[in-house]
């Protein structure tokens, strides 16, 4: 159900290390900020868009992937054109595609676990400092995806339910009772941890 | 924070998943449709509270973070972090934070029903709104370019669906406060 936007693949960008995409894609944002020229910037956006296409996705998947963002940009984008000059226009939105093109090669070609790996290292800090547990944040992103099925699974059937009473399918009458029935496993759930001792305190 | 906290924080950002999958509802007076996601903030702040409300969004944005197709639509990664609405997506924690402390300051057991219902309208409205705005259109406007004023004014058109978001959340959140409450218990 919750199928990663990670792409297969061994390009070079798949070898980088995560650190170093991260890295880059902060550089990328701040130098594009900095800059107005159209000189710079279109170059920048046909090198991430090259990039971005580059990665072994096919075109469909590639379009659909950035398409939504794309079209906010270019509605406000068309909202510009009646308050700003042109080549200011074009510079914002070479920029914001060329960010958005090289954001979505970050995500396609970087694992969960490399992510959770990287994560980890960056919540050391806080973890020294006694704010907030690592193990804890993989903990419970591995409990929201053993968890989603299980919900969505509870949806279809409260769903069905109002279709068998004839009732009408309304956001109201079906938030309401999905949200009970799920937290009301938390006990039962956080029982089964303690249980184990995962997390030993 | 306890086991049962973590757990009430993960399976609440588990149901924000599940409300981006469930399809957008359309009301024959609004033509916007509305998604079901964006009444998690409202719903987060006022059913887990405050702080937990909080921690379940930073945690679903992390998964928006770490390329997984979590926003309604099968949106994620990175790149919906770079775009334009990239500030509503950061700005939902905060949101989320706010609604809970309204939720938790006017909501008390044993109060008339009515009063129960406009505490968590304000919590919702205030939070699930004005916080949301307040951030993410500064952030739209730093990104695009477009006059702050002009951005603002352009979301107006956005907030006849979100009071209406407000109501339902609202309700909501009230059926779970009658059913099984957790907002009095704080993490």
């Amino acid at each position: 159900m919750l199928t990663s936007l990670y792409v297969e693949g061994n390009s070079w960008f798949h070898r980088l290390p995560v650190r170093a995409k991260l890295i880059a894609l902060l550089l990328l944002s701040l130098s594009l900020f900095a800059t107005q020229s159209l000189y710079l910037l279109a170059p920048a956006f046909l090198l991430c868009g090259w990039l971005y296409f580059s990665l072994g996705l096919t075109l469909r998947q590639a379009v659909a992937r950035v398409g939504f963002v794309f079209f906010t940009i270019l509605v406000l984008a068309a909202v510009n054109l009646f308050l700003l000059p042109l080549p200011e226009v074009a510079a914002l939105v070479l920029r914001l595609m060329a960010l958005v093109f090289f954001a979505a090669a970050v995500t396609a070609t970087t694992t969960i676990s490399a992510f959770m790996d990287e994560i980890t290292i960056l919540l050391k800090p806080l973890e020294r400092m006694g704010l907030l547990n690592a193990a804890d944040v993989s903990l419970a992103l591995g409990l929201v995806l053993r968890f989603v099925p299980d919900i969505f699974a509870r949806y279809e059937a409260i769903r069905e339910a109002h279709r068998a009473r004839g009732l009408p399918i309304r956001p109201l009458t079906i938030i309401g009772p999905l949200i009970i029935l799920t937290l009301k496993d938390a006990d039962t759930i956080a029982a089964a941890i303690d249980a184990r001792g995962f997390r030993r305190q | 924070m306890n086991t049962r906290d973590l757990v009430l924080i993960a399976l609440f950002a588990a149901i924000v998943v599940v409300l981006g999958l469930i399809p957008p509802i359309t009301l024959g007076f609004i033509p916007v449709p509305i998604t079901a996601q964006s009444m998690g903030v409202m719903l987060a702040g006022c059913i887990i509270g405050a702080k937990r409300g909080a921690l379940a969004f930073l945690l679903f944005v992390l998964l928006v973070a770490i390329g997984l197709p979590v926003l309604s639509g099968g949106r994620g990664g990175l790149a919906v972090l770079a775009g334009p609405s990239g500030g509503f997506i950061l700005g939902w924690a905060v949101a989320a934070y706010v609604t809970g402390l309204i939720a938790e300051r006017f909501i008390h057991e044993g109060q008339p029903e009515s009063r129960q219902f406009g505490g968590f309208f304000l919590a919702s409205v205030v939070g699930g709104i004005v916080v949301l705005y307040a951030i993410g259109v500064p952030w739209l406007s730093a990104v695009t370019g477009t006059p702050l004023l002009a951005a603002a004014t352009g979301s107006l058109a956005f907030i006849p669906g979100d009071l209406l978001k407000a109501a339902i959340a609202t309700l909501a959140a009230r059926a779970v406060y009658a059913g099984y409450p957790l907002l009095p218990v704080r993490a």
